[in-house]
């Protein structure tokens, strides 16, 4: 039922973050470490955040289909370095806008990592995404971080759903 | 109870090569009684249009003869048919009825689809009930929403047909890297002819003529099977699909 963007039941899940603070780390914290969180693309700077892709490993992509593709995004989340005001964290979520959405492009800037950036942005990203009611959150990811996304609450093919993704190279022929 | 004039031996619709003859495309697409009406629908889209749909054609008809499996037959040129423009909108199947009714399913990818009747075939397969509203908005927020319909025009009533949503399949998209297929539904009595397997076929040709590559699903177990015979692979390279806080 999943594959098709439907809950088994219509109650409203239960926010699964402590009520004292409603993230890992607050808005606050952030921005006394040096970091802005922003919404828009506004002031986003594409070549920068290409350059954050490509750094951890993402092909390089045209920035004017970069730029077609976040005018298309439903929700997108991204952490500016202040000192150096370059995108050091990002996540964006396309979808139908009522019952799925895919997160895609979630990236921390090499030398940023490890300091709760990632956990950041994806919290306050899903956290958007359920406030518009949308209950079907998922993602594809990379093997080494399926780690990263399960102590966010994400479950890996459950009820044997399987992500698939087209192949043009390969065809099955019976 | 309809009898589908569909007797061609598996010889008879050949791969065509890439410089193939618009007279000879008539007799291979359809069965027998070729409809005028069909001509009128697809002369705006000259003969490429018909080089596609023959492999549809291929693939139904191989669909139909053998029973189980849905066989994928490689075009002779990959590359030619990804670089024709597809249609629109296009008659996939066409049946005679001896009485003079004359059955056709059409294909369309402009989003042609009643919310109501989508609600209809929602229940016909099973599927929990979904907020009218929040089907409208699903459907509208799609980049790409495919459907079958099945127009039977009746031979005594000149011009009156009847239109039924026989099927569905929809895709959300950034417009430039990624696309997720959804909702992928046939009508139960519609099932088994190859109907779904054309219509996601189609919408994934759509998809990289619009230069989107990253085409992505997720399957149900049961049908994981399904979607690797049109191309699919379940977690290439290891990378696994999630579902946030998933409720079963």
């Amino acid at each position: 039922m999943l594959s098709r963007g439907i809950i088994s039941n219509f109650r409203t899940p239960a926010i699964p973050f402590p009520t004292t603070c409603k993230y890992s780390i607050s808005d606050k914290d952030l921005e006394s470490r040096g970091f802005i969180l922003r919404r828009t693309i506004s002031d986003l700077n594409l070549d920068h955040l290409n350059s954050v892709f490509v750094a951890v490993g993402f092909p390089r992509r045209d920035p004017e289909k970069i730029k077609l593709a976040l005018e298309h995004t439903q929700s997108l989340l991204w952490v500016e370095h202040k000192r150096s005001q370059k995108p050091v964290a990002f996540a964006r979520a396309t979808g139908d806008g009522v019952f799925n959405s895919i997160i895609w492009d979630v990236v921390v800037d090499a030398s940023f990592q490890g300091i709760g950036l990632g956990k950041a942005v994806m919290e306050r990203l899903i956290e958007e995404l359920l406030e518009k009611g949308i209950c079907n959150i998922a993602l594809y990811s990379e093997p080494r971080v399926l780690g990263f996304y399960r102590p966010l609450g994400f479950v890996s093919d459950p009820d044997g759903i399987r992500g698939m993704v087209y192949s043009r190279k390969q065809k099955k022929k019976k | 109870m309809l009898t589908r004039n569909v007797a061609a031996p598996s010889s008879l619709c050949p791969i065509l090569p890439y410089d193939w003859q618009f007279q000879v495309s008539d007799q291979l697409l359809f069965p027998h009684n070729l409809n005028p009406n069909l001509n009128r629908c697809c002369s705006t889209r000259k003969i490429k249009g018909f080089r596609l749909m023959a492999n549809f054609w291929e693939s139904i008809r191989s669909g139909i003869l053998k029973n189980n499996a849905i066989q994928i037959v490689e075009p002779a040129s990959t590359l030619q048919e990804e670089e024709d423009p597809v249609p629109e909108e296009f008659v996939l199947v066409e049946k005679s009825h001896p009485d003079g009714e004359v059955q056709q399913i059409i294909f369309s990818s402009g989003g042609d689809v009643d919310v109501y009747e989508l609600q209809a075939l929602c229940d016909k397969v099973g599927w929990p009930r979904r907020p009218l509203s929040k089907l409208a908005t699903a459907l509208q927020n799609s980049y790409m929403v495919a459907a079958l319909h099945l127009v039977r025009k009746l031979p005594d009533q000149e011009g009156n047909e009847e239109k039924k949503l026989i099927g569905m399949a929809r895709a959300t998209s950034d417009h430039a890297f990624n696309a997720t297929i959804w909702d992928v539904l046939v009508d139960p009595s519609y099932q088994g002819q190859g109907l779904g397997k054309a219509m996601v076929e189609k919408m994934i040709r759509t998809l990289l003529q619009r230069d989107i590559g990253n085409i992505t699903l997720f399957a149900d177990s049961k049908v994981v099977e399904f979607y690797q015979n049109l191309g699919f692979e379940p977690d290439p390279e290891g990378i696994k699909g999630m579902f946030w806080y998933p409720r079963y």
